[in-house]
């Protein structure tokens, strides 16, 4: 149902090869077990075809279930119907090339950044030398050299942040999912962290799910912002941002789309 | 980037701040200590306190030497009750654990075990244990048996309760992140849940041993004239207030040498807790 979508996001069906469909949910609802039997569902038939290195914002207040539907995604929860497809492949557990960064960093307070960061280089079966250097060479990636000694507690919030994006990366995923991965940052910290990651993309190319409830961090970042709605949760606006990055908050196009998903919101 | 230099610069100003905490860490106290000391002296000379129940602090001493030199009763010295002391509080602690994290470990991560442990733990924990006295009596005679016993349920309650509840509160995105990393089964529990439940199992541990040492006292009122609370309860028999009183206070010291010596090992072993809880501190 790309009710909405603008022409830069053709439909992938037969016929239509312009670019491979990464993730493709398809009709995913989800209602919880908890929830009475009359009430909305969490989501309601909720189809997203994402492309190849295509970087999408899932943006939407609280409860619109955008955090559920990345989850199912990842492959932490199950959908109640539909299907989520990674590659042609149905997702029925995390792991398997999909990288994800939570709101709070997640990392392992008992070991280093660079530990951390070669702690999911070992799931690729890796040798003990190479997920050093690996580690060494994201952690440098993200702005890190210097800190692979580390506790996640010496690191500002941050720099957290950036040792949990180091980490999914460790894992050469193919598609990255965030969940609100700034959302507890101050707000000169995030935007110093939305160009930072907008600079790792562009060095390490991934397909890139990441939910916010921020306008501005969509409009910042997104190839494609995609409004949902609460209960049942579904989508009300899908469109492309084709404009060049960096962007600037003050350019006429980008306050234009501000509006226009503002309106989406209401 | 200037994160890196910034960070050195707090972790220098917090090292400087605590070289200056430990300081007051020990004269502190040690005044506190000095000026209580001093009263009661005072207190004693000036007759407001009867030596029978108060002994003063230079009397204290005195027996202290002579409970180093002579021992009290008559020939067995302080050493011997200290180490016969040490020796049931660590058998019955080192029991208990040895029973309790594997235990709390395993009903920790089952919903079910831990619905049908719980009340038993809860009723097991409120039962104080020095009412289990005669049972236990009963059970494994006046022996050292019935000692150890007492001071193994005493811990193993509290380290079990402890363990579990480290393992329950494991942060569920931890669990989740190391999912996303293909961890799952016995690695996701070697590598994520223990050492996440680690901080909890080590301040359960710290909290189990000073209930053996609560536990002591009583479990050696029967059966023994050895150890530091069969020399407390002979004392007091015998109105040696004087000696209940050193005896006391050796007790004191030795809980509190070892809960500080627990505390280096977890500031070891667990290097980003010591540090954390040092900072928070």
């Amino acid at each position: 149902m790309a009710t909405l979508a603008s022409p830069a996001v053709p439909a992938t069906g037969p016929g239509v090869e312009t670019a491979r469909s990464r993730i493709r949910i398809d009709r995913v609802g989800k209602r919880f077990a908890t929830d009475a039997p009359d009430a909305p569902p969490v989501l309601g038939e909720v189809s997203i075809d994402v492309r190849e290195n295509e970087f999408v914002v899932l943006l939407g207040r609280s409860g619109c279930g955008k955090t559920t539907l990345l989850n199912i995604v990842a492959g932490l929860e199950a959908p109640t119907s539909g299907e989520v497809r990674v590659d042609d492949e149905v997702v029925t557990r995390p792991g398997r090339g999909k990288g994800v960064v939570f709101q709070q960093g997640a990392l392992f307070p008992w070991l280093t950044a660079a530990e951390n960061v070669a702690f999911a280089a070992k799931s690729r079966g890796l040798p003990s030398a190479e997920r050093g250097a690996i580690a060494g060479e994201l952690l440098a990636l993200v702005g890190l050299a210097g800190a692979e000694a580390k506790y996640p507690f010496e690191l500002s919030g941050g720099m957290q942040q950036r040792v949990a994006i180091a980490r999914a990366l460790a894992l050469d995923p193919h598609i990255l999912l965030m969940d609100e991965p700034f959302g507890a940052l101050d707000e000169l910290t995030r935007i110093e962290m939305q160009n930072e990651l907008l600079r790792v993309w562009a060095a390490r190319r991934k397909t890139v799910v990441f939910v916010t409830h921020s306008i501005w961090e969509a409009l910042v970042l997104a190839d494609r912002v995609i409004v949902l709605a609460a209960r049942p949760g579904r989508i009300v606006l899908d469109r492309a941002i084709a404009l060049p990055r960096p962007r600037a908050r003050t350019d006429a196009d980008v306050l234009r789309l501000y509006e226009s998903i503002w309106g989406a919101l209401q | 980037m200037s994160v890196i230099p910034d960070t050195v610069a707090v972790a220098r100003a917090s090292a400087r701040t605590r070289a200056a905490r430990d300081w007051r860490d020990l004269v502190y106290p040690a005044v506190a200590i000095a000026v209580l000391l001093a009263a009661w002296q005072g207190a004693s000379v000036a007759g407001w306190l009867r030596p029978v129940q108060f002994p003063p602090p230079t009397r204290l001493a005195t027996s202290f030497v002579e409970l180093v030199t002579e021992g009290y009763p008559e020939g067995i010295a302080l050493f011997t009750h200290v180490a016969i002391t040490l020796q049931r509080i660590l058998l019955g602690y080192a029991i208990a654990v040895a029973l309790a994290v594997p235990l709390g470990l395993v009903v920790g991560r089952s919903p079910a075990l831990d619905a049908l442990t719980d009340p038993v733990a809860s009723f097991a924990r409120s039962i104080a244990t020095l009412s289990l006295l005669p049972l236990a009596v009963v059970w494994f005679g006046t022996g050292e048996a019935a000692k150890v016993f007492l001071i193994g349920y005493g811990c193993f309650w509290v380290m079990f309760s402890n363990v579990v509840a480290a393992v329950k509160s494991v942060d569920p995105t931890l669990v989740q992140a190391a999912r996303t990393m293909d961890v799952a089964g016995t690695a996701l529990f070697r590598q994520v849940v223990l050492p996440a439940a680690l901080p909890r199992i080590f301040s359960g541990a710290r909290v189990a041993l000073g209930v053996g040492f609560m536990v002591i006292v009583g479990a050696e009122m029967i059966g023994t004239i050895r150890g530091l609370g069969a020399l407390i309860m002979e004392a007091r028999t015998f109105y040696r207030t004087d000696i209940t009183m050193v005896g006391m206070a050796v007790i004191g010291v030795l809980g509190f040498a070892i809960a500080w010596g627990l505390e280096r090992l977890e500031a070891k072993w667990l290097p980003w807790q010591a540090r954390e809880s040092r900072r928070g501190a």
